[in-house]
């Protein structure tokens, strides 16, 4: 069932804190929802990392189209390469097409306009999804990770499947943590959200990547937020600006701290760990706001 | 029987060097010699990998098979390439760092043993 509500987590930068805000917010969400929490950073998910989890549970490979070719029906008369977008079939002197496998995105032009039915409709594995039932630090949610094979040369068709698969088994809040970046593969993530949080911190390099997620953001036609992790380490006069030129509904304050650290490091989400930390408090704000604004 | 070779090269051409690399080479200088080793013509094709996305190396093997190209003269393909190259049966000389016209003496010596 597709979920009452989406809220999706992204920042632009790398390491400013995605996963730290998306595993803490899940936590304090289940309190009162039934919360999938998808980790949709498929090139390095880390949120089972941070909850403490032992292992992740319910293997399923991630499978996308690869052409074979029907030597049999094959006239080599070349419409598969020509179509292919990726390069991904090369027709030797002589020879019916080879595929490579690698580079093939699984997008099935082939398979479509081989006049002579030619293709036949082969499967490559370049992710796996896990589903880890959370039971732990008082709380129960899922959580949904991708986990590329490394190497891959395509992301987006992997995540796409197992965003859809987010969709389709959660059933009241679904979080989405993406990865860092701007690119197809965060767009992807962020399809159908009801709220963007942005994660930033108070560096040049951090407004300057929060600014382009901004712009996504504001394309795809999605509220935002903005949340400003490890505050007190810069300036934020220039973000403030950035909120106003792209809409920003609200914004919130993470302190830097020492807290924030240990938890990471313990695997435990800081609202459990230290839950009079000012950094916890920070996210009982940000939770409280949910509530009243989105829920 | 006139051979084919074809030169991974940037602007193209016998005064041009050889290309930093091969499935995006701009262009291919393409030269037919005889047995004798005499150059019978020289023309320069773009190389379609050099604008590609993705699957370059494979996309300028697709090139070269389309022209008939018997050997390649570049530097060191890619995996993609190489493999492409391989099942083209289109022979490989790497030779980076050279003169397109350096490479084509070399290529000679190499064919006269």
């Amino acid at each position: 069932m597709p979920p009452r509500i989406q809220i999706s987590i992204t920042g632009g930068k790398g390491g400013t804190g995605k996963s730290f805000v998306a595993v803490n917010l899940a936590t304090l969400l289940a309190k009162k929802h039934r919360v999938l929490l998808a980790d949709l950073d498929l090139e390095a998910p880390n949120d089972h990392i941070l909850l403490g989890l032992e292992r992740l549970e319910n293997e399923e490979p991630v499978k996308i189209f690869l052409p074979f070719i029907n030597y049999n029906k094959c006239t080599r008369c070349g419409v598969c390469v020509k179509v292919c977008d990726t390069g991904a079939l090369l027709m030797p002197p002589r020879s019916p097409p080879i595929v490579f496998p690698r580079l093939c995105s699984g997008c099935m032009a082939c398979y479509y306009t081989c006049p002579y039915n030619a293709i036949i409709e082969g499967g490559h594995i370049i992710a796996y999804s896990y589903l880890t039932h959370v039971r732990k630090h008082g709380v129960e949610f899922k959580l949904l990770t991708g986990i590329l094979r490394p190497g891959e040369e395509h992301v987006p068709p992997g995540l796409a499947i197992v965003k859809d698969k987010a969709r389709r088994i959660s059933d009241d809040i679904l979080l989405v943590d993406t990865g860092a970046g701007t690119g197809n593969t965060i767009s992807i993530a962020l399809q159908y959200s009801d709220l963007v949080i942005a994660v930033t911190e108070p560096t040049p390099l951090g407004l300057h990547d929060l600014e382009s997620i901004l712009e996504v953001v504001e394309g795809l036609g999605y509220r935002s937020w903005v949340v400003i992790n490890r505050y007190g380490i810069g300036d934020i006069e220039k973000h403030l600006e950035v909120f106003k030129k792209y809409r920003v509904e609200r914004y919130f304050k993470i302190p830097y701290s020492m807290d924030a650290v240990e938890s990471y490091v313990k695997g435990i989400p800081i609202v459990v760990y230290k839950p009079s930390s000012p950094v916890s408090r920070s996210f009982y704000e940000i939770h409280r706001a949910l509530e009243d604004e989105v829920l | 029987m006139p051979t084919r070779i074809a030169f991974a090269t940037n602007k193209g051409g016998l005064e041009d060097n050889i290309a930093d690399r091969f499935g995006r080479a701009p262009t291919f200088t393409i030269v037919d010699i005889d047995d004798e080793g005499r150059i019978l013509s020289v023309r320069v094709v773009e190389n379609p990998g050099a604008k590609a996305g993705s699957g370059a190396g494979i996309r300028a093997v697709q090139k070269l098979v389309d022209l008939g190209v018997e050997i390649v003269v570049g530097p060191s393909p890619g995996p993609n390439a190489y493999m492409a190259l391989q099942q083209a049966g289109i022979k490989i000389f790497s030779l980076p760092g050279l003169t397109v016209k350096e490479a084509f003496e070399r290529v000679l010596k190499e064919l006269r043993k």
